[in-house]
């Protein structure tokens, strides 16, 4: 029974990574109603340059939210140079431009900084502390209390500012939108930063226990999409619910399955999610007026 | 009375199908103008192409100034308050949430507040729902939303495209009572495209009427309801 909630909280730290990315994606999917492939390796590419930035020998505390600026500047970069002239493409060529820049970024990271796993610096001891008999890392905690930190700070940016609201209106309704004085295009932009920098922090958080190297978010993207498809594509809420399923599921089943089997544990999810329940948990029907 | 909007031959159509064909006309400051006319004779183009919401060549005109090239943002918030067909109600965000949109660009806190008493009073089943999502209005309700939405721009020109579409006949009346309250206490001009040219030419002073993109018919209201011919062969009643 110890064992099993020592693996529900370190599962709760991996699904809080998940979670981040799967907003992210989701993020931009209810903007432009696409998936970014490209969402990993944006935040690869940041988590490297939090990598670079450390090395000059700052320190991660001030490096983490450098590196969100930069994401968030490099997420409204790749819409308005990328994505914006392409706009009114249909969806497929979408998807085809956003795993072309995938592969951009991917290879343009290798280029600079090699294919060599780099060990990350984790911003927290790996000491843990004994909490009524469950052994609880002080990294897990963290990643729990960071991420949660970060889900909050969007929830509210969302929810409870105007910005947010135009953000969510122009998403939904862009002709409406407009006709309210709200800029479309620029809410676009602010969309694709916003989920950048989420992104960045699933990257951040990951690179400690993964080490770092271009290829790294590529099982992560997978988890992160099980996330979203699990919460149902649309919902904020539901890629945060999603991803800490995922996290747990996928955690467990490495511990009582079979270490091996854990990426396959996040294709079922999609399959069973796609085939049961396709709207996810928190999705609504997909109504058509014929 | 000058003219607050001002249609100079204005082409407009979508890709290769044109659908107006010089379409000239005029909105005074505080007047209520309707646009009569068929289906498909180009009312609803015309208001698109008023906020830019569709590529046009001729001129328009607001408050003197050309709107020429300009995007449907910066329209807008020069005083243009467009309730679009089919209202534009945002249906994921709650009632509150759309009114805010109305007044989100406006600074004027003390106001927007006065407005926003205003608004609840012409509308008070919009005060009793204000936390509930706007997809469980009904259609006269989210009608009642797109106009209090679009008075909380505090617009010079309110442009209404069919507020009387799928309404209960009861509701229209008094939905238009309001509009024509509105026009008159705050001196709001109103641009009115609408099917049911009685109750529109009823509150307007001057009226349009389309047929196949150009305006067939136009004059004062009352020259309009009162001419035989011109009601049974464009109004239909």
């Amino acid at each position: 029974m110890q064992e099993f909630f020592q693996l529900l909280v370190s599962g709760i730290a991996t699904g809080g990574i998940f979670a981040s990315l799967a907003l992210a994606l989701v993020l931009i999917y209810n903007a432009m109603g696409l998936v970014n492939f490209a969402q990993g390796e944006m935040a690869m590419f940041a988590t490297f340059l939090a990598y670079s930035l450390i090395g000059r020998g700052m320190s991660f505390w001030i490096a983490f939210p450098v590196t969100l600026v930069l994401a968030f500047a490099g997420g409204i970069a790749v819409q308005r140079v990328v994505i914006k002239p392409v706009e009114r493409a249909p969806v497929l060529s979408l998807v085809i431009i956003t795993l072309g820049l995938a592969t951009l970024v991917n290879g343009l990271a290798g280029f600079v900084w090699g294919y060599v796993p780099r060990s990350f610096p984790s911003p927290f001891s790996s000491d843990s502390i004994d909490l009524a008999g469950v052994f609880v890392s002080y990294r897990d905690m963290g990643v729990i209390a960071v991420t949660g930190l970060v889900l909050l700070c969007l929830y509210l940016l969302l929810q409870h500012t105007t910005v947010g609201l135009t953000l969510r209106a122009a998403a939904h309704h862009p002709e409406a939108s407009r006709l309210l004085g709200v800029h479309v295009s620029w809410m676009l932009a602010l969309g694709w930063g916003l989920a950048s920098a989420v992104g960045a922090v699933s990257g951040i958080m990951v690179a400690p226990i993964l080490l770092l190297e271009p290829n790294m978010m590529q099982t992560i993207i997978i988890y992160a999409f099980a996330a979203a498809v699990l919460g149902g594509i649309e919902s904020p809420l539901g890629a945060v619910v999603g991803g800490l399923i995922v996290g747990v599921t996928v955690n467990l089943a490495g511990a009582y399955v079979a270490g091996d089997l854990q990426l396959a544990v996040g294709l079922a999810i999609i399959i069973a999610v796609l085939v049961l329940k396709p709207n996810g948990l928190f999705g609504r029907a997909a109504v058509r007026r014929v | 009375m000058t003219a607050l909007l001002e249609l100079e031959n204005v082409h407009a159509g979508y890709g290769p199908t044109s659908v107006l064909h010089g379409v000239s006309l005029e909105v005074p400051e505080g007047g209520v103008v309707s646009l009569l006319g068929a289906n498909g004779a180009g009312k609803t183009t015309t208001l698109r192409a008023i906020t830019g919401g569709v590529r046009w060549t001729g001129d328009i005109r607001f408050a003197g100034r050309s709107l020429r090239r300009k995007a449907t943002e910066d329209i807008v918030i020069q005083g243009i308050a467009h309730v679009p067909e089919g209202r534009g109600i945002c249906t994921e965000l709650t009632v509150d949430e759309n009114l805010r949109l109305g007044s989100h660009l406006r600074h004027d806190g003390a106001e927007v507040r006065k407005d926003y008493d205003r608004v609840f009073e012409y509308f008070p089943v919009l005060k009793e729902r204000r936390k509930l999502s706007s997809s469980t209005l009904s259609g006269g309700e989210q009608q009642m939303l797109a106009l209090a939405r679009a008075l909380l721009m505090r617009p010079r020109l309110m442009l209404l495209d069919e507020p009387s579409l799928g309404l209960a006949p009861l509701v229209v009346r008094s939905i238009f009572e309001i509009i024509r309250n509105i026009n008159e206490t705050s001196n709001v001009a109103v641009l009115l495209v609408e099917q049911n040219a009685r109750i529109a030419l009823e509150m307007s002073s001057a009226a349009y009427v389309l047929e196949v993109g150009r305006v067939a018919v136009e004059g004062a209201a009352s020259e309009l309801r009162d001419n035989e011919s011109v009601r049974r062969s464009y109004l239909g009643y």
